[in-house]
């Protein structure tokens, strides 16, 4: 069966059910949907997302800080002071980070908030939702991913806070986009499947998707793993070489995910010529991925992270990279312990997703019904991605970044700490909770 | 993989070759060689559920609600009929014939938009006659993704992450590594055809040894290769019948694996052949003499004298199967020292030693002590109990098996159920589809060791090891949580080393 893109009428009633649903669901009409949630994200942590996204507030009644899988972040909490001594909430608890601390002459660039978004490819998600949080996160003055595969033409409005993404396949990869960029990200791996490359389902590359990914429509795209052109880190360098010949401003971000020698490989990125650091983590991940990958191969990012950190400080070099950590990154309460446990900053997926109407229902690849999400989110079927509006879906990361930055100052401020870079590797601000007090 | 198969011949040529002759010959028997390889594949087919298990979700529908807002809806979009028909379901749960008033919640996958889209009249609850399969070892999870792999023959995928606990547990407690950049092979997506997964059964010695004609001396391998590190052990409790060996069979043909069975049944329904490993009781040693075509025969315990009998009476390779209980270091030590070539390690289907220690320890410990003596390919090491994800096969040759041996996945493989213990071997009670044929049970089980393989291909694909018998006893290229942890939250307040209860 063929769809076709749906008549306005039929946009504005879906759309127009789907979004009360969310809200009266968010504030508590009905409850939590009785199937909704699991360990990582419990129902509570959907729901809360959903409230912060609707109203640009911390929800009331709802933990929106942990969920409930016996471990990492959520068996961490943080060591607030009495309460007499916090500091005022204010906007003047400063939540930016710098991502140029090499002292080099490529750009100066400050982010307003210490995350940025994902790479979430064209073809793994619609062109309304990469819109959608290109703008959200333009309006932050912060960055999103172009992740693997091409760069949609629409994107040039929010050029300056676009990062390009060259992986492995090299789908979309032109001299035109890595100019345009302010930072060019290498994706060596992803946490979801490290070391076993993407895979665009052929049901998802049709003919748009396809057109930019120099490519045939509905053909199975595969990307590779590793760059098929590096055997080392002097490989890696020669890659760093020749985006800055192309690019000489342009920061490099180099992802990867997290062996047991990810410290090594941390260092020999910086000595490349890196300036992000971005570790991703085994348990996040916002396409499809073999369930095995998920669970089993790399460490989880919690884990990652001080080993990273820890091992930059003794080669001297912490100060001149920016570490950021994503992979299982859901809430600011994980921001913030993961800025503890040594990052600078994060990187969000899933929880713009979540933002946005996610239930994680895992049907990204398409699902029985080969179309992709029934959310419109991950799918590029003409029907299903118009429930995504993007009007709708950047008010709403909006309202949802408004909130989480919110929280931020609420952690710092309990912490008596004015500004979040004197959060980094502050372990000793974090507690180990009891598995009772966990739940 | 590539497996050389059948004879080469030999070249006619007698006297020394000239420089050109030579380099004719070696072509000719290059070219004999590559025609000769066939990959190895497992061939699957998707086969439709007999006795499938329940439906992940129930799907409510207030009936009052729909009416009601199917006529709100008549009359707000009167004559838009494709309007008005629109579902909140891509799945086909509201498309019968009479739509949400019949729901249809066997092709309800969780999505929830229909219960957020009408949170007022619709409902999708986890069905709990879903969630009660299992028990604490083996849950519904393992048990549906069990269903799902010999179902399908694929590797299962889902998008949006991780969903269960921070490690956990047994082989949850294990990751397995990969390599970032420098990787010895060029694996991943591209080049996992080229992993090898075949393992050696049997003994070879562990230096060669020449007289001073230079000719060889000593102990020569006795040993032979199953395609795949994963062998069918004997079923356990009442599922042992005429049937279910003669499915495993056909199966372990099929796949180039093997199958234990008890002795008894395989005289009783002639079932003696390569494929078959049949465990011989060991009060009854000489029973192995019975056995023609077995390549490997199994005593069902430690007992030398046993041993001793059995090899008089057979050229087989012989095996021992030891259970963890207290005392099988002595019995396993003593196995080793009296030449027995295979060892077939039991622990209890929780994968547990009568002590409650977890098999990737015991694995470990056995293979260690070969390792500590120098022995470690006189012996291979076979193991069962608790293999019931395709996670564990990779995480048990790691700890130091060559192979595992399958137990309860093939219940489940066979939309079978349980009633019976699933931690007690002896005490299993399964029931299977009245519907099953030989056919049908047969093609599921080559689905499962499809999917078992190939996700073992992208353990060793992410690794960059090129093929499983290296992976044995690499401890360096897993990662335990605990240890983990131990790392990174030192000195946290409140973390004690293993975690606080």
């Amino acid at each position: 069966m063929t769809f076709t893109k749906p008549s306005q009428a039929l946009i504005d009633k879906t759309t127009g059910l789907l979004q009360s649903g969310m809200n009266a669901r968010a504030f508590g009409e009905y409850g939590a949907p009785e199937a909704l949630g699991d360990a990582r994200w419990t129902d509570e942590l959907i729901l809360s997302t959903w409230y912060m996204a609707e109203t640009g507030k911390l929800p009331e009644g709802l933990n929106h800080k942990t969920g409930k899988s016996d471990g990492g972040f959520d068996r961490l909490d943080f060591r607030y002071l009495p309460e007499s001594e916090w500091l005022e909430h204010s906007e003047a608890l400063d939540t930016t980070l710098d991502l140029n601390r090499r002292g080099d002459a490529k750009r100066r660039i400050s982010i307003d908030i210490p995350w940025y978004g994902g790479g979430m490819s064209y073809g793994s998600v619609s062109l309304n939702v990469m819109m959608s949080r290109a703008r959200a996160y333009t309006k932050w003055n912060s960055y999103m991913s172009t992740g693997e595969g091409g760069y949609p033409i629409e994107l040039m409005e929010c050029k300056e806070n676009v990062i390009t993404q060259v992986a492995t396949g090299y789908f979309g990869v032109e001299e035109e986009t890595i100019q345009a960029a302010p930072i060019i990200e290498f994706k060596y791996a992803q946490g979801a499947k490290p070391g076993l490359g993407g895979h665009l389902l052929a049901a998802k590359a049709g003919e748009e998707v396809a057109k930019l990914r120099g490519s045939v429509p509905f053909v199975s795209l595969f990307s590779p793993f590793p760059f098929h052109s590096t055997y080392s880190v002097e490989d890696h360098s020669k890659h760093l070489d020749w985006v800055e010949t192309i690019n000489p401003t342009a920061l490099l971000a180099v992802k990867v995910s997290t062996p047991h020698d990810v410290d090594m490989v941390a260092i020999g990125s910086y000595y490349a010529g890196a300036h992000i650091i971005h570790l991703d983590g085994s348990y996040g991940g916002t396409g499809a991925a073999p369930e095995i990958a998920k669970k089993n191969i790399a460490m989880p990012i919690e884990l990652a992270i001080p080993k990273v950190h820890k091992f930059l400080e003794k080669e001297g070099v912490r100060d001149r990279v920016t570490l950021i950590a994503s992979g299982g990154v859901r809430t600011t309460d994980d921001i913030a312990k993961a800025i503890a446990l040594g990052a600078d900053g994060c990187v969000l997926g899933t929880t713009d997703l979540v933002g946005l109407g996610c239930t994680r229902c895992s049907n990204c690849e398409g699902g029985p019904s080969g179309r992709g999400c029934p959310w419109g989110l991950t799918t590029t079927d003409v029907e299903l991605q118009e429930w995504v509006q993007p009007d709708w879906a950047v008010q709403r990361l909006d309202n949802l970044y408004s909130a989480m930055q919110y929280r931020l100052r609420d952690i710092l401020r309990q912490l008596g700490l004015s500004s979040v870079t004197e959060l980094r590797g502050r372990t000793d601000l974090l507690r180990y909770i009891g598995k009772e007090e966990a739940e | 993989m590539l497996e050389s198969s059948g004879h080469l011949g030999e070249s006619d040529v007698s006297s020394a070759l000239t420089y050109e002759e030579f380099g004719a010959e070696s072509a000719r028997l290059g070219r004999k060689i590559a025609d000769s390889y066939q990959r190895y594949e497992i061939e699957t087919t998707e086969v439709d559920d007999v006795d499938p298990l329940p439906h992940r979700f129930l799907v409510e529908v207030g009936k009052i609600g729909l009416a009601k807002f199917i006529i709100k809806e008549m009359i707000h979009y009167r004559g838009q009929v494709d309007i008005i028909l629109s579902r909140p379901c891509t799945y086909g749960v509201f498309s019968g014939p009479v739509g949400g008033f019949v729901p249809r919640p066997k092709l309800c996958v969780g999505c929830l938009r229909c219960t957020v889209q009408h949170p007022e009249f619709v409902s999708v609850l986890p069905n709990p006659d879903r969630l009660n399969l299992g028990d604490s070892y083996t849950t519904h999870g393992h048990i549906a993704a069990i269903d799902e792999e010999a179902k399908k023959g694929m590797v299962p995928v889902r998008g949006q992450g991780y969903r269960g606990r921070f490690g956990g547990p047994g082989f949850d407690g294990m990751l397995t590594d990969m390599s970032e950049i420098v990787r010895p092979s060029r694996d991943g997506i591209h080049g996992r055809e080229l992993i090898g997964t075949s393992v050696d059964i049997g003994t070879k010695p562990m230096n060669l040894s020449f007289d001073s004609s230079g000719n060889l001396v000593g102990s020569s391998p006795r040993m032979f290769s199953i395609q795949v590190p994963f062998i069918f052990d004997v079923p356990p409790g009442d599922l042992g019948t005429r049937q279910m060996a003669r499915i495993l069979d056909s199966t372990s043909r099929r796949i180039d694996t093997l199958i234990c069975l008890p002795a008894a049944n395989v005289l009783d329904w002639e079932m003696d052949s390569a494929n078959i490993v049949p465990v011989v009781p060991k009060s009854l040693p000489e029973m192995v003499s019975e056995f023609e075509a077995a390549r490997l025969i199994e005593l069902d315990g430690w007992d030398v004298a046993a041993l001793e009998t059995a090899r008089a009476a057979t050229n087989a390779l012989l095996g021992v199967r030891i259970c963890f209980t207290d005392g099988w270091q002595e019995k396993f030590s003593q196995a080793v020292n009296h030449g027995v070539e295979v060892i077939h390690l039991n622990a209890d289907l929780h994968g547990r030693g009568s002590d409650g220690r977890f098999v990737s320890d015991l694995f470990k410990e056995a293979h260690m002590m070969l390792i500590d003596q120098g022995r470690r390919d006189v012996v291979t090491l076979i193991g069962s109990g608790g293999i019931v994800g395709a996670d564990h096969v990779p995480k048990a040759v790691i700890s130091g098996l060559d192979a595992v041996a399958l137990d309860l996945p093939v219940l489940f493989a066979l939309q079978g159920r349980s009633h019976g213990s699933m931690t007690d071997r002896g005490e299993v009670r399964g029931t299977l589809p009245r519907k099953m044929t030989d056919e049908w049970a047969e093609q599921r089980l080559a689905n499962l060791c499809a999917s078992w393989r190939d996700q073992l291909l992208e353990i060793l694909g992410a690794m960059g090891i090129r093929e499983v018998r290296r992976l044995r006893g690499e401890f360096g290229r897993s990662m335990i949580v605990r240890q983990l942890e131990d790392e990174a939250f030192a000195g946290i307040e409140g973390y004690v080393s293993g975690g606080p209860a």
